[in-house]
């Protein structure tokens, strides 16, 4: 079954350190589920930014990942009760974001991604939720959108719909 | 010379005995106006041990887990006893210790940061109860304390004090340590004397790095050898407060790993452990009955396997922690041992002032203050967080402030249930205690069994001494000590109870004790909660105490308190609930929850400085001092000169990475990073450089609202001239640091700012004229007070976990 007949995931996940992140990261990748793509972005303690990305449609020649402006927002334990973190998701989009250009994901993520912080965004076939989902075990905050149709348009849409989910889950 | 009269104080000097004329002829010298108090003959040096945030069931001396050889020496040698008490609070306890008297008399029915307004919660020690030292001092003793005090007022810790509430104002000839309630034990900022003198030089040698425990033992012993070096024969009073075992729970990585995979199994293991080891050693009754497990801790089986090394490393790094407590007490010892003074010292070593502290909730924390900023974090929250700043291996080095889950403490406290701030429960008011005096004791390895109480210790030194207590000080009549010496126990194992009778309150948690029977009244709140919703039933008009819950417990037939007998004697119950209002009277408890009375609108007047100037290179100012930043707006502007070629370094920061602020210049851009606590880090970057020359800068925190952790803009300035901005989700509601300083035109200690790690503390290389806080300009009134009242409430839950 081809990218176009599928419905799309996409996941988000927030995590306090960039160990968790990766742990999350590398469990996802051996799980055994079909990816179209997965990213992970952290920020050291100086402010140091790091991407490890595998994009699978970009292998197959087609966009993927980069090409919807997957950007990692601040993924945020809530706070003192009443309040909430101001997330900073979905800040960018509409460049097209690859490997060879990974220092602008590290440009732009270094403006979202907490000091200190790591998320982790994975796009998937709806059709392998119960695959990729229980790998994402440390996320502190994780959130899951999902699209119909062209493969493109439903990359975009389930990354703005799981953005969306993100701002709401925070604020 | 006469026996001199002891009972006013200061000793009268005898009235000059000699001849003086107009010229020396025929004129006679009377030695004895140079000379000076000595104490009755054969005094006995003392030595007070006091261990911070420990319980029962800790030290392998009374049964426990942690290997404490110095304690066991000691009880060998001496005698151990098991129904001291304490009053489930730092100061309280302290307070009581040092001057005979029931905490609240003194003016401490909390801790030393809440200064309140009710007699028995004023943190001010009433000029009608001179304490220990100071009467010792008096009467020919040198007197020193060193370690944690935690005993002065917040706003007092600065060099206008005033210093009557500082150590050396108690009694002391000298104090090197800590006057607030917790500290690093890594960067300290410690105080010498009247002087706050921050973080050691040897902080900053990565070789031979600080350690506030060695320093500790190191200057004890530095002044053992300076008094003898003078006199041969001045008794000693050594007060030694160890900041172990209080968070942040830190110490060298091989003592934790001592412990490796000791607590695998858990803390519900661990307290069957220890119950049985302490009816093998006999320091509790073979009758005794392990009490149940509050359904506030959770079980340890219900603990994600993957989250198991997580807590077990808090224990193992709580074990090593303490037992180097342990170490540097035994190298005190070891000294007067080999000044040949040991057998005519007092040693009084209690292994704990409240209980262990279950203050790190159930989940344990990275950094302690997250807790005290009501920051709810999850197991695995802190399991991330710990992992950012170095991960298990680091939890006891400087990059955290960790302290364990509350289940730990509560193993701690084996055989008892709950532990600090329940001053219902002998979780959290008993400690065991060892007395050593090879001269005086008969059954050396025995144990005592007297009820006794820390209102005892001073009036025991005293009468060892044979010093009596004054009736005057300084002309002021004096409150006699509630205390009693427990003297007579020392050499007769059959001496009749010295203490029949005594109170207890801790945060409304209280208890009536007498002939046997305890009455338990515990408020239902769970101690680390402090929510409105955990807060509404003990607000003024809705909380009746009387109505509370209470249990029975018959402590000779029952030692742990396990079985509740409150159903089958209401009269006793009766009897004790009315004695308890009679003695909270009398001691100045109520009333009762003054602890708690900001949070039920009791605040103290609003201060009225806004702008709070420090010029020069103001340095170590202590936190509770730093300007009212908290959850408002404000603005700090800096007045510099840049040499030619530019400057870099520190401007103003306070605290650490852990919680705290710091305006600094970098590769020639104005740089503002603010900490909230460790969780996030925000930070904004001038987008040009600092100009050389007379400069002024600015960072303008524009909040959202006013109200707690409130979020908002940052903008930097330069000359007026906006050159920088960014956003704060959150700020930190409560304050940064429990004992990290702020400084001018450096960051000593830790830095906030990782980033100029290396090169600390990053003085500033151009000149820093002056830095201003300007915390009101975009208040109202009203929002003074939504802020006045927010931070009162926060200093008052601070004040609770310190």
């Amino acid at each position: 079954m081809g990218f176009d007949d599928e419905t799309t995931d996409v996941l988000i996940g927030g995590y306090l350190s960039t160990d968790a992140a990766h742990e999350d990261y590398e469990a996802v990748l051996g799980c055994g589920a079909r990816l179209w793509g997965a990213v992970v972005v952290s920020r050291d303690l100086e402010g140091n930014v790091s991407v490890e990305q595998t994009d699978h449609m970009v292998e197959e020649g087609s966009a993927g990942l980069a090409a919807v402006g997957f950007a990692v927002g601040l993924f945020s334990p809530p706070l003192l009760a009443a309040t909430a973190i101001g997330a900073a998701v979905g800040a960018v989009g509409g460049k097209a974001l690859h490997r060879r250009t990974g220092s602008k994901i590290e440009e732009m993520a270094g403006e979202t991604i907490p000091i200190g912080g790591a998320g982790l965004i994975v796009a998937y076939k709806h059709a392998d939720a119960r695959t990729v989902e229980p790998a994402v075990a440390r996320a502190v905050k994780q959130v899951v959108g999902e699209a119909e149709g062209h493969h493109v348009k439903a990359l975009k849409d389930a990354l703005a719909e799981a953005q969306q989910k993100m701002a709401e889950a925070d604020g | 010379m006469s026996e001199p009269d002891r009972t006013s104080l200061p000793i009268r000097r005898e009235p000059f005995a000699g001849v003086a004329n107009r010229t020396l002829a025929g004129s006679e010298p009377d030695w004895n106006l140079i000379g000076h108090p000595t104490p009755p003959e054969g005094a006995p040096n003392v030595l007070l041990v006091l261990i911070d945030d420990a319980g029962f069931g800790n030290p392998s001396t009374f049964g426990g887990p942690i290997q404490t050889p110095n304690y066991t020496r000691m009880a060998a040698g001496g005698l151990r006893y098991n129904r001291m008490h304490v009053t489930a609070l730092c100061s309280p306890t302290r307070a009581a210790l040092l001057t005979g008297r029931n905490n609240h008399a003194v003016g401490f029915g909390s801790v030393g940061e809440f200064a309140g307004g009710f007699p028995g919660y004023s943190a001010t020690l009433p000029r009608d109860c001179t304490p220990l030292p100071r009467i010792l001092r008096e009467n020919g003793y040198s007197t020193a304390a060193f370690g944690k005090w935690h005993l002065t007022p917040d706003g007092q810790q600065g060099p206008a004090g005033p210093f009557d509430r500082w150590p050396n104002g108690w009694g002391f000839d000298y104090f090197y340590g800590i006057l607030g309630g917790g500290s690093s034990q890594w960067d300290p900022c410690l105080a010498e004397n009247q002087k706050i003198i921050g973080t050691p030089e040897e902080f900053y040698d990565e070789e031979h790095p600080y350690y506030f425990p060695d320093a500790m033992a190191d200057r004890t012993i530095e002044w053992l050898h300076g008094v003898r070096a003078q006199d041969a024969h001045k008794p000693f009073f050594v007060y030694y407060s160890t900041g172990c075992s209080h968070a942040p729970h830190h110490v060298g990585k091989d003592w934790a790993d001592k412990y490796k995979g000791q607590f695998d199994q858990g803390w519900d293991q661990l307290r069957e452990q220890t119950f049985a080891r302490q009816q093998e050693l006999g320091v509790i009754p073979a009758n005794a009955e392990l009490t149940a497990r509050d359904e506030a801790f959770p079980a340890w089986d219900d603990v994600p396997d993957k989250l198991k090394p997580f807590y077990a490393r808090q224990m193992e790094v709580y074990a090593g922690y303490s037992e180097n407590a342990d170490h540097n007490v035994g190298r005190v010892i070891g000294a007067i041992e080999e000044l040949g003074e040991l057998d005519n010292t007092l040693i009084l070593w209690i292994w704990g002032d409240n209980g262990a502290s279950m203050e790190g909730t159930t989940t344990g924390s990275f950094n302690e203050l997250t807790m005290q900023n009501g920051i709810p974090l999850t197991d695995e929250m802190q399991l991330q967080l710990t992992e950012r700043y170095g991960g298990l291996e680091a939890w006891s080095s400087a990059l955290m402030a960790p302290h364990y889950g509350a289940a730990w403490a509560w193993a701690g406290n084996t055989p008892f249930k709950w532990g600090k701030q329940v001053g219902s429960h002998l979780g959290g008011t008993r400690n065991p205690m060892v007395v050593h005096w090879p001269d005086h004791v008969t059954d050396a390895g025995e144990l005592r069994t007297p009820f006794a109480h820390v209102i005892d210790i001073a009036p025991t030194i005293l009468d060892a001494a044979r010093i009596p207590a004054p009736q005057t000080v300084d002309g002021i009549e004096q409150e006699p000590m509630h205390g009693t010496s427990f003297v007579a126990s020392l050499a007769d194992g059959k001496a009749p109870e010295h203490r029949t009778q005594q109170y207890f309150e801790t945060i409304g948690n209280r208890a009536m004790y007498k002939d046997g029977w305890w009455l338990a009244m515990k408020t239902e709140r769970i101690p680390w909660l402090l929510t409105p919703d955990a807060l509404a039933p003990y607000a003024p008009g809705v909380w009746d105490p009387d109505a509370d819950p209470v249990e029975l417990y018959y402590l000779p037939d029952d030692f742990t308190q396990a079985k509740d007998l409150a159903a089958e004697n209401p009269e006793r119950v009766q009897e004790l609930k009315d004695l308890f209002w009679q003695e909270a009277e009398r001691y100045k408890v109520l009333p009762l929850l003054a602890t708690l009375s900001t949070f039920f609108g009791m605040l103290p007047p609003l201060p009225d400085e806004t702008t709070f100037e420090f010029r020069g290179d103001v340095q170590n100012v202590m936190p509770g001092m730093i300007p009212r930043i908290y959850n408002r707006s404000y603005a700090i502007t800096a007045d510099l000169v840049v040499p030619e070629g530019g400057a870099e370094g520190v401007i103003v920061a306070e605290a650490d990475h852990l919680g705290g602020f710091t305006l600094y210049v970098k590769d020639g851009k104005l740089t503002h990073t603010y900490s909230m606590m460790g969780v996030f880090v925000f930070q904004q970057v001038a987008e040009e450089d600092l100009p050389t020359g007379d400069v002024t800068v600015r960072m303008a925190f524009e909040a959202d609202g006013a109200k707690p952790a409130t979020g908002g803009e940052v903008t930097l300035f330069i000359d007026g001239r906006p050159v920088g901005k960014g956003r704060m989700d959150h700020t930190v509601p409560v304050r940064f640091s429990g004992y990290s300083g702020m400084d001018i035109g450096r960051d000593n200690g830790g830095v906030v700012d990782r980033s100029y790690e290396s090169q600390k503390p990053y003085p500033f290389t151009g000149t820093v004229k002056k830095v201003v806080f300007d915390i009101k300009p975009h208040l109202s009134d009203e929002d003074e007070l939504t802020v006045h009242t927010a931070e009162q409430h926060g200093q008052a839950a601070h004040s609770l976990s310190a």
